[in-house]
């Protein structure tokens, strides 16, 4: 049976082209229902009298509008209605990655798509189906349309009805939605949120109308409202028990028996492990980076976590721990991150480039080539150098700039941070309640600094305490011993303004050894299961020195040429093309001719070809 | 950096209460009720020379999602205990968490939120510190534009000094072999017998004017030339490979 259904989607919407031409029997006589069934009587009272009232308005508006909905998008919101009632999740995964956006390209790129009031007799006014439909209506809002204030409100109050039929049902409700759409449900409230925030703390581009309805509604998308959805969710869903439990390899009974109904539920469990990583992204936006990465206590970032399992999900968490990590100070963690994730999008690359969600990940990825370029100055490290490669070419000029240090250094971190780091939100809302504080406000010539101004100050005060490094490395690297007083002395040579006494340098040098120093996460260490927060001090330079009384003594580390990444690469190279070249199909019969014992010398190019004769050449290998 | 070297105790202090874990690691950490028991628990960490950055941070969370609760008197305390941490980030943590508020209108009165005075004094003395500036800290920090601080403030800090100095201990001890007594004492705020003792506290060795620093994995330094070591799983798929070819 799902061998079958796949084709008949396919005449339904996935093929719109011979749809339209041909449209298929379901939608007409699904027209022609609705109309006789429900709305001849609207017809018969305006025709009777006078009276029209709101209600009929209404009807017939969304008459109206239903008329206009083309056939094929009836048919498929007809079709997506039966796949989550039947909670078909093969179909329901067709439905919403490839109908709905290829139908959104076709007819909806510029206009929202039908309002939920419109389509609700095609599904039987089943309010469920409804929900679940304006989330993609109001995504899509959001996504290409720009979303008004009633929008904003609406897409907040459907979240809250969608997020209350799930956590105060009696038992689990009987839903099933693919993981991809449980992710971006998370993934979308959040962005929801913030971007709210940021449109409210505008105060001064409100209208009259707007400035009413936020002092009314103080309660919408409050920070309160959406970390009480997301620790909701964890809580029903007990997904931290759940990962403790599978983490200590317990049977699949004893698992339940400790998550309980809910949470044996996989749209619970998901949704509550998505929370999880909500609530790191949540936290980030305000500013809490310890609070962050304490939620995620429980999760391991390794590749076979299950949030792996939606790439963008995968792609998200890196990015945030991975600035946490960059605000905590902690370099080489970050870098170890985002050269985790950087390398796993270069790989998954091959294969996603038509994924609608592609572009989201690849901008994400970029971002994070900023924050490494970041990171890899503030801390070098050799750990990758073909990602370090990559971040040189894209960020050539912030790299070089930052390379020469002094004073550009600085608004090269700055370009660097503000493009990559996450839209930060503030808290709390502008006073719209109260008209006297709200005037106080409005009548200042200067709006309030930006959260992300903050941030980054903040994140620039560390980057000054490092600035002088560039230039004393680029002198202790030619010594293996310097007079603190000739070091300054060297430093004041063609550059007048950098005239420091012997003190100032070796101040200086002392920051620099500070700055030198880090917690890490100790790879294979004793952290590794441990949360994100742990770590031990370690050393990030490769360039020591110590300080007798005015004597600075300089130790160089270098690093061995790296022979293994190369051959390990090369290796498993061969190893790939040996198997593609097993499975790759006989060559045609006339190929095969020549390949007789006794051919031309022609033929032995064709025997190559043939998986028979690359077995042979790897066993002699071999023996 | 012996304070420093495990993040273990700074994620949990030994000292935390019960009741205090609970608060930091649960979600009532966001019932605005709470916040009486974490500023009770700062104000011990004042008057003792306890220390736990994300009971505080808790503290400032609160603060941000009900501005009403704000406690320019605890928020000052609170950046004085993350200054003392440094160079572990903990001070912008904190100033993370503040966002902007209103400014006040010009009918308050301007002792209203002694944070707006001193908040930019923090955050430049926290520069100071992070760039080891120590002698300019110093000097800063006896100003005048700080008396306010020092009245109102680190007066009742048990210790305040003492870990500010343990901060420049920290970075002394990385850096140096050997350090001239005027210049540490210098970075100490410290002269004669007052530094002889706090040298001799430290058990470090002074002879003829020089302190000898003892030897830490931080000032030992040896050139080395870092072989690179491969670790089995970046070989996994290549055995993998080759035991599927030999089945």
């Amino acid at each position: 049976m799902a061998a079958a259904d796949p084709n008949h989607r396919m005449s339904l919407w996935a093929a719109e082209e011979q749809m339209e031409e041909d449209p298929i029997d379901l939608n007409i006589n699904m027209t022609a229902n609705y109309s006789s069934a429900q709305y001849d009587d609207n017809y018969n009272d305006t025709d009777a009298g006078p009276q029209i009232d709101e209600a009929t308005v209404l009807a017939m508006q969304h008459h109206m509008a239903f008329s206009q909905i083309p056939d094929v998008v009836k048919g498929f919101i007809v079709h997506f209605h039966q796949a989550v009632l039947d909670n078909n999740l093969a179909e329901i995964t067709v439905a919403y990655e490839s109908g709905w956006n290829k139908l959104t390209e076709k007819f909806y790129s510029k206009t929202e798509w039908p309002e939920a009031e419109v389509i609700a007799p095609l599904v039987n006014d089943d309010q469920i189906f409804l929900i679940l439909y304006r989330e993609l209506y109001y995504r899509h809002v959001y996504s290409r349309l720009q979303p008004n204030i009633d929008d904003r409100f609406h897409s907040y109050e459907n979240s809250c009805e969608l997020f209350n039929y799930l956590l105060n049902s009696d038992g689990p409700v009987d839903l099933q939605l693919p993981e991809q759409w449980l992710w971006d449900i998370i993934d979308e409230f959040i962005y929801q949120f913030s971007v709210f925030c940021t449109w409210r703390s505008k105060v001064k581009s409100k209208t009259d109308d707007e400035l009413m309805m936020l002092a009314d509604g103080t309660q919408i998308w409050s920070s309160y409202s959406v970390l009480n959805v997301l620790y909701s969710l964890i809580q029903k869903s007990k997904i931290n028990d759940y990962i403790v439990a599978s983490q200590q390899a317990k049977t699949p009974e004893e698992v339940e028996e400790i998550v309980g109904p809910f949470g044996s539920k996989p749209l619970y469990r998901m949704l509550g492990y998505f929370s999880i990583i909500g609530l790191l992204r949540v936290h980030v936006l305000l500013g809490d980076f310890t609070l962050a990465l304490k939620v995620m206590d429980n999760i391991e970032l390794n590749q076979k976590s299950p949030l792996t399992r939606v790439t963008a999900c995968h792609v998200t968490t890196y990015y945030y721990v991975g600035f946490c990590y960059v605000m905590l100070r902690r370099y080489p963690d970050a870098i170890r991150t985002f050269v985790t994730i950087l390398n796993f999008i270069m790989r998954m690359r091959q294969y996603h480039t038509r994924s609608y969600q592609y572009d989201q990940i690849s901008k994400t990825a970029d971002r994070m080539y900023a924050l490494f370029t970041i990171c890899n100055s503030l801390s070098p490290s050799r750990l990758d150098d073909n990602i370090a490669n990559i971040a040189k070419e894209r960020f050539n000029e912030q790299f070089a700039k930052i390379s020469r240090g002094g004073e550009e250094a600085v608004p090269a971190y700055e370009d660097l941070f503000t493009y990559a780091a996450p839209k930060f939100i503030s808290s709390i809302p502008p006073p719209y309640e109260d008209p006297t504080a709200l005037s106080n406000l409005m009548s200042m010539p200067t709006s309030p600094p930006e959260p992300s101004s903050r941030h980054l100050q903040l994140f620039l005060s560390d980057v000054r305490s490092h600035a002088p490094e560039q230039t004393l490395r680029s002198f202790l690297k030619l010594y293996t011993s310097l007079d603190a007083g000739k070091l300054a002395g060297l430093l004041s040579i063609g550059d007048e303004s950098n005239n420091k006494d012997e003190e100032e340098v070796v101040q200086e040098m002392m920051a620099m050894k500070m700055g030198s120093r880090s917690i890490s996460r100790v790879v294979g260490g004793q952290d590794a299961g441990k949360g994100l927060l742990e770590g031990e001090t370690i050393s990030t330079t490769d360039l020591n020195f110590a300080i007798d009384e005015n004597m600075i003594h300089i130790a160089e580390s270098t690093v061995g040429r790296r022979y293994a990444g190369w051959f390990i690469k090369n290796t498993e190279r061969a190893q790939r093309t040996l198997d593609d070249l097993k499975s790759a199909p006989l060559p045609p019969p006339t190929a095969k001719a020549p390949a007789n014992p006794g051919g031309a010398t022609r033929a032995k190019g064709a025997v190559s070809g043939r998986p028979g004769g690359q077995k042979v050449t790897w066993a002699t290998v071999k023996s | 950096m012996t304070t420093a070297s495990s993040m273990s105790t700074w994620i949990c202090p030994p000292t935390r209460q019960e009741t205090i874990e609970n608060l930091v690691s649960g979600v009532d950490r966001y019932n605005p009720s709470n916040v009486g028991i974490l500023e009770d628990y700062l104000y011990h960490q004042i008057r003792s020379s306890e220390y736990d950055c994300l009971a505080n941070l808790a503290i400032l969370k609160l603060y941000q999602f009900n501005p009403d609760l704000y406690n320019a008197d605890v928020v000052i305390n609170i950046l004085l205990k993350a200054l003392a941490a440094s160079p572990l980030p903990d001070y912008n943590l904190c100033m993370s968490l503040l966002d902007e508020r209103p400014a006040p209108s010009p009918e308050d009165d301007e002792d209203a939120d002694p944070s707006a005075v001193i908040l930019p004094i923090l955050t430049s003395l926290h520069g100071l510190l992070l760039e080891c500036k120590f002698p300019v800290f110093w000097k800063r920090y006896r100003g005048e534009e700080v008396k306010g601080l020092r009245d109102n403030y680190t007066v009742e800090f048990k210790g305040f000094e003492e870990a500010i100095r343990e901060v420049v201990v920290r970075a002394v001890k990385a850096t140096f072999t050997r350090i001239g007594r005027e210049r540490f004492g210098g970075y100490l705020d410290l002269q004669g017998s007052e530094l002889d003792s706090f040298i001799s506290n430290l058990g470090w060795k002074m002879d003829g004017g020089v302190v000898t620093v003892p030897a830490n994995p931080d000032n030992q330094i040896e050139s080395t030339v870092v072989h690179e070591a491969i670790k089995l799983p970046q070989l996994a798929k290549v055995i993998a490979h080759s035991a599927k070819i030999a089945a």
